[in-house]
């Protein structure tokens, strides 16, 4: 029986062996399965797993027709890491030997690959030597880093860097504005930024030993998004032009800066809004800050006599003129405390209707037409109606709402001036909306730069109003606009300012400038009009300022004539086949 | 596995046995137990070709992440290579460039006495003069005035640098040829248009040849 005892205490202890060693990896399985799996499994990923971002594409920006005006592309940088960089053995093209390539030659090798001076690689590459990072390049083209590929550097890696491109330059660069290195710096880059806007994703992934995805590892963090594509109603074809002819002119006349906006009357889409000088995107710092915007939209001025025709519309509205009111005008009208009107040429009393004035763009005679609408508010009314006061619809970056002061600031001469455009001020785009009100039957549309914009998903966003308010009536501007032909058919500028053909309404404005010594020997020169006049399709304003060789509204004529002509060709209108309206201009 | 730890403790009433002259006979458990080898048999070939299937599927399965990896490769390659080419078109059909390429060939555009035609009536509205190089956009001012630096690579069309020396002879031939006859180069004839064009003949409408 002792046998029998000595078997059974050593197979209890066997067991009690056994059980402590299942005991003592039953614990260590739970602590590795459960106590601190999620810290394994952690280590263990990031061993395994790559976090990458994923590039989101910053939408397009095109124009009415669909041309491309600013393009999200893929650039590359070139980086290097300066610990590793040695001479290297390179493959002979043949494949079978290898040739030694000392460092200095790789350099100049990338130098020419990537367009960056030897000295600047040789620096990146020598400033911390022990450091295992460094740019070669930034932003070198497909084209350059297939270049820098095929040299097979080793110790040279290149990095995805979405980019963004004008391919049309400074075509309508003053309203797309660009982007920075720290995101959309300008212009509809920042407004329309919740459009075209992308947002970069993250995802990871598990790679084996030799860097190849494992399948069905990818795990997405954050999605990336798309940006919109923004579709402005700019035409860039006629968008260049209209830029070209600016800047050919503004330099002839040494102008401080013009502006050339045509809106479509129908719907206030703008067609073209042109400034000089203006930005290429491309190359931001090729102009001065303060040229980076649209000087359109952003520049209030005094504009002269181009107000007079919203002065004869709003009285045709009001019932007290017609085409052919009587007035005998002086060649000055004194109005007291030493304050007087006079008109740009000396004259003594001249018979003309309310036509006769606008023609001849005579102050004096406006005022005396200005008497018989004597409630300041209705007038200044007529004038907020027509958009002055207050932004355009479009709402660009950095737009004025010109002034028109409230009337109980208005004295003697004020009370007139505002009517002739002086004492008041409004942007070249609030001109133009005005004049499309008048070619518009007299419904003020909301101006609009900006089509649409098509999310990925297709939706649509960022539609236009299509909401008009109706300023004066259509008999008045219908007659307004007839009343404009004259201008074109027997004024000074008949003879430049004809288009064979064609009836065009137009009124020139001469607005003296006002410095810190009021008004001085500056002026703003402008053309707005209307084409073809007997149903107008596109309103056209052309303003220089401050020219230094010729002064006077004279010489906005020939590009008031070429913009008219291209509008004609491009936006396909046919001849005018009614005589143009003829209002006499004395009695 | 289990089909043993049953089979254990039948065998031990057998065995407290002294041995007699009787031959052994399977119980009947035991006979039935016997085919039981045969599913063990069956089982473990099921599992073998089990972890045979899978490894194989696994083998396709990382083959097949190399090709997707190879394939995405070069689907991303060739998306950059079609964007930097669309992007290249883009640039090159950008309005300055087909102006300034255009007047490079002598193409005028100018708008300085159009001419229209109505088609209600076939009038001819304006009177036509020959465009003059120094009326056009580009030419007739200092060049492009609408800068694009991304165009500052980008030669003329008319541009020639490097072609066969024989063309090359021609062309300059050509241009002295245009040289001696008082015709810019690169402009629009300043010769007066010929008795057939419709410019020169404000009056009359050409008879057309086509539809």
């Amino acid at each position: 029986m002792n046998d029998a005892r000595k078997t059974k205490r050593r197979s209890a202890l066997a067991v009690l062996v056994i059980f402590a060693v299942v005991a003592l990896f039953v614990v260590r399985l739970v602590d590795i399965q459960v106590v601190s799996a999620a810290d394994l499994n952690e280590k263990s990923l990031s061993k395994r797993s790559v976090s990458q971002t994923t590039y989101g594409s910053r939408g397009n920006i095109i124009d009415t027709n669909g041309n491309v005006l600013a393009d999200s592309v893929d650039r590359f940088d070139i980086t290097a890491s300066p610990l590793l960089v040695d001479t290297f053995d390179r493959k002979s093209e043949d494949g079978k030997s290898t040739v030694e390539v000392a460092v200095v030659d790789a350099i100049n090798e990338l130098a020419v690959a990537t367009g960056a001076t030897a000295a600047d690689i040789t620096t990146a590459l020598t400033e911390k030597p022990g450091s295992n990072f460094a740019y070669v390049a930034k932003s070198v083209t497909l084209e350059q880093l297939t270049a820098v590929r095929a040299l097979g550097i080793p110790w040279v890696y290149d990095v995805l860097h979405p980019s963004r491109t004008y391919p049309m330059g400074s075509v309508a660069g003053n309203l797309v504005g660009f982007i920075g290195t720290d995101g959309p710096q300008n212009g509809l880059e920042v407004t329309e930024d919740s459009c075209v806007g992308s947002s970069n994703g993250t995802s990871t992934y598990e790679r084996g030993a030799d860097g190849i995805r494992i399948p069905g590892s990818t795990v997405t963090t954050k999605q990336a998004t798309d940006g919109g594509t923004l579709k402005l109603t700019i035409d860039s074809d006629f968008q260049w032009y209209a830029q070209q002819t600016l800047a050919q002119r503004s330099i002839e006349l040494g102008a401080d800066w013009g502006t050339i906006v045509v809106v479509r009357v129908s719907d206030g889409h703008l067609m073209a809004v042109a400034d000089y000088p203006s930005v290429d995107p491309n190359n931001v710092d090729g102009v001065s800050s303060s040229d980076l915007g649209s000087r359109a939209f952003s520049s209030p001025f005094e504009p002269g006599s181009t107000m007079k025709s919203l002065t004869i519309a709003s009285l045709l509205d009001a019932g007290t003129i017609t085409p052919t009111t009587q007035v005998n005008v002086p060649g000055r009208r004194d109005l007291g405390n030493g304050q007087s009107i006079k008109d740009s040429w000396a004259h003594g009393d001249i018979r003309y209707t309310a036509t006769g004035i606008l023609t001849n763009s005579s102050n004096i005679g406006t005022s005396f037409l200005t008497d018989s609408l004597s409630n300041k508010e209705t007038r200044r009314d007529y004038m907020t109606k027509f958009g002055m006061n207050s932004l355009t619809a479009v709402g660009f970056q950095g737009e004025s709402s010109g002034l028109v002061r409230p009337t109980s600031q208005w004295d003697a001469v004020t009370n007139y001036a505002v009517q002739f455009g002086q004492g008041m001020t409004a942007t070249s785009a609030q001109m133009a909306s005005a004049y499309q009100a008048l070619g518009n039957g007299g419904v003020h549309m909301p101006l609009t730069l900006v089509e649409g914009c098509t999310m990925p998903d297709g939706t649509v966003t960022d539609l236009p109003s299509t909401e008009g308010t109706r300023v004066v009536s259509e008999a008045a501007a219908d007659t307004t606009v007839a009343m404009m032909e004259n201008v074109v058919t027997q004024g000074s500028l008949k003879n430049t300012l004809t288009v064979p053909g064609y009836n065009v309404a137009a009124k020139t404005g001469t607005a003296e400038v006002a410095d810190a010594n009021g008004y001085g020997s500056d002026r703003i020169i402008s053309i707005a009009g209307l084409v073809p006049a007997e149903a107008p399709e596109y309103a056209i304003v052309v303003t220089f300022a401050k020219p230094d060789t010729m002064k006077t509204s004279g010489a906005v004529a020939t590009t008031f004539k070429k913009i008219t002509t291209q509008v004609i060709k491009t936006f396909k209108i046919a001849p005018s086949t009614v005589p143009a309206t003829t209002y006499p201009l004395n009695f | 596995m289990s089909n043993l730890a049953f089979a254990t403790p039948l065998r031990s009433p057998v065995e407290e046995f002294p041995a007699r002259h009787i031959e052994i006979v399977s119980s009947r458990e035991q006979r039935r137990a016997r085919p039981r080898v045969f599913y063990a048999v069956v089982v473990v070939i099921g599992l073998f070709v089990l972890f045979m299937a899978q490894l194989l599927l696994s083998i396709v399965v990382s083959d097949g992440a190399y090709r997707i990896a190879a394939l995405q490769n070069s689907q991303r390659d060739l998306g950059r290579e079609q964007q930097a080419l669309s992007e290249q078109l883009d640039l090159l059909s950008s309005p300055q460039n087909l102006a300034t390429q255009a007047e490079s060939l002598g193409m005028v555009l100018s708008n300085t006495s159009p001419v229209f035609l109505r088609l209600a009536d076939g009038a001819i509205l304006g009177s036509a003069t020959a465009a003059d190089a120094g009326e056009s956009v580009i030419t007739g001012s200092a060049g492009s005035l609408v800068p694009n630096s991304l165009l500052a690579g980008v030669p003329l069309v008319t541009a020639t640098p490097d072609v066969d020396p024989a063309i090359a002879a021609d062309a300059a031939a050509a241009a002295a040829a245009g040289a001696a006859a008082g015709t810019p180069v690169a402009g629009a004839p300043t010769a007066p248009p010929t008795a057939d064009s419709v410019a020169s003949n404000p009056t009359t409408l050409p008879s057309p040849v086509t539809r």
